[in-house]
């Protein structure tokens, strides 16, 4: 049986999504893409991902907050492992970050653009939990 | 827009019930839905409760005066457009009513047309003004959203082609020939040096308008110069140039912004490292009296030209002929006198061409009750 665990990737850059499908494909894991929040959701319903990446900026400034809880409220989202990605830096000195109020829970931040081995290591921790 | 309904209303205030009622007729014929009243005060209670685009004021009535209504109506409405109605003599009261607030005068005895013509002028630039009033808001937003607006469509692109290059190391990284793979990494450098610029630009945009933030708070500048020591130490270590301190424990707080501080410091060291050749020295020093707390960075570099050192905090401007490789953003400098200005303190330096540089950071001392 084949045993590849499955990626959700959920990002409105089409380049992104590539490049980091093929670190993710190098990594052993099959990849499905998704290019924006709504679509993600369908996707993740279709194919039940073990594990999804979500970037916080899409059609809006916060799109990624709204695809996270709708995955967390569904029954494929419900229990896998989420990464959000960030191109901002959350810790440097920006106000115009400011998460939405009940922020939905994810399992790790990663900042873009993400080093390859601490690509396919996180995700790797997240899956063996 | 806030059009309640389509017939735009006109509220008259006069106290001759011919005027009122020529006014009604001409108007009404034009499809404006007329209010009129005789009486002052009423015509105050009226205006604010039916909130008309457009009033005619009889500036001479016997119990109340014209004046004192457009006055109330000017503060009271805003978006109110106000005529005063005048005999031929009051010529004079029509201009301080305009000084007042009014918009126009209709001179009387006045024909229908002019009635309308004013009326359609008065709308006119009522419309025109909501219409700026507007365009401001909608170019005030645009202006704060901008650089966030900026700082999201210049960073994709540099984050996509760096996840690109981390990707093709990965890919094909072992095909790759040597020369080839030098290429990438040195593309991978130079974008991640476009990369710094954009953010430094972004900052001093921040700083500029007004969203840059900075949480001050009473801060020890001992901890924030040691992070910034540590932070780079490894590049010094990699230059071989020696990094050395000597903070004074005792050193009284500042009001500060930590993060902005922090970066200032590292800003300033990292530019002696530039500068500064294997073997030279890059030390760290501080000093107080009653006013001031001085952190005193000195380089034993190559210096910089006297006839430069009036321009080294301008944007973009560089000292030419040192090494090229060591290009940074060239808004460091720019950035840092700004966060200094904003810890109401000051940047100076000193320079000797051969010897070295020294810039002095001056923090005013806080005192805590």
């Amino acid at each position: 049986m084949d045993s590849k665990k499955k990626i959700l990737l959920i990002d409105d850059d089409k380049d992104f999504l590539m490049a980091t499908k093929l670190i993710l494909e190098k990594g052993g894991y099959e990849v499905f893409l998704a290019e924006d929040g709504h679509s993600g959701v369908e996707t993740a319903k279709s194919v039940n991902p073990d594990l999804a990446i979500i970037d916080m900026m899409m059609e809006t400034w916060s799109e990624g907050f709204n695809v996270v809880s709708q995955l967390r409220t569904s029954e494929s989202g419900k229990e896998i492992p989420l990464i959000m990605l960030s191109a901002v830096d959350l810790q440097g000195p920006y106000q115009s970050f400011e998460p939405p109020e009940n922020l939905p829970t994810v399992d790790m931040v990663l900042h873009k653009p993400i080093k390859a081995d601490d690509l396919i290591k996180y995700v790797g921790q997240l899956l063996e939990k | 827009m806030i059009e309640k309904n389509d017939a735009e209303h006109i509220l008259i205030i006069d106290d001759e019930e011919s005027i009122l009622d020529g006014c009604r007729q001409a108007l009404e014929k034009s499809g404006y839905s007329v209010i009129t009243t005789s009486d002052g005060p009423d015509g105050i209670r009226i205006a604010r409760e039916k909130k008309p685009e457009l009033a005619f004021v009889d500036l001479k009535m016997p119990n109340c005066s014209g004046m004192d209504i457009i006055e109330l109506l000017t503060k009271d409405l805003p978006g109110i457009v106000l005529i005063v109605i005048t005999g031929y003599a009051s010529i004079v009261s029509a201009v301080e009513a305009m000084k007042k607030g009014a918009y126009d005068y209709l001179p009387k005895p006045f024909t229908p047309d002019q009635l309308r013509a004013v009326t359609k002028r008065g709308l006119e630039h009522r419309f025109l003004k909501i219409e700026a009033d507007r365009l401001r808001e909608e170019k005030e937003r645009m202006e704060k959203n901008f650089i966030t607006f900026v700082s999201h469509e210049m960073r994709s692109p540099l984050v996509t082609i760096q996840q690109y290059i981390e990707t093709l190391k990965v890919i094909a990284g072992d095909d790759l020939k040597k020369e080839v793979f030098e290429i990438i990494e040195r593309c991978d450098k130079r974008i991640q040096s476009l990369q710094d610029l954009v953010e430094h630009w972004l900052d001093l945009s921040r700083i500029e308008n007004g969203t840059f933030s900075q949480a001050k708070e009473s801060l020890a500048l001992v901890n924030i110069l040691e992070k910034s020591i540590e932070e780079l130490n490894p590049l010094c270590h990699r230059r071989e140039i020696r990094l050395i301190s000597d903070i004074q424990k005792d050193l009284p707080n500042i009001m500060g912004d930590q993060e902005s501080l922090l970066r200032v410091f590292t800003n300033i060291i990292g530019n002696a490292t530039k500068y500064t050749p294997a073997g030279g020295t890059i030390s760290v020093d501080t000093d107080f009296d009653d006013y001031y707390i001085y952190v005193k960075i000195t380089d034993t570099g190559s210096g910089i030209p006297q006839d430069k050192l009036p321009f080294i905090f301008e944007p973009f401007y560089r000292v030419k002929g040192k090494d090229e490789r060591q290009r940074g953003s060239g808004l460091g400098l720019t950035f840092s006198r700004k966060i200094m200005e904003a810890h109401d303190g000051k940047i100076e330096v000193t320079s000797k061409e051969g010897e070295g540089t020294t810039f002095i950071l001056k923090f005013p001392r806080l005192y805590e009750l």
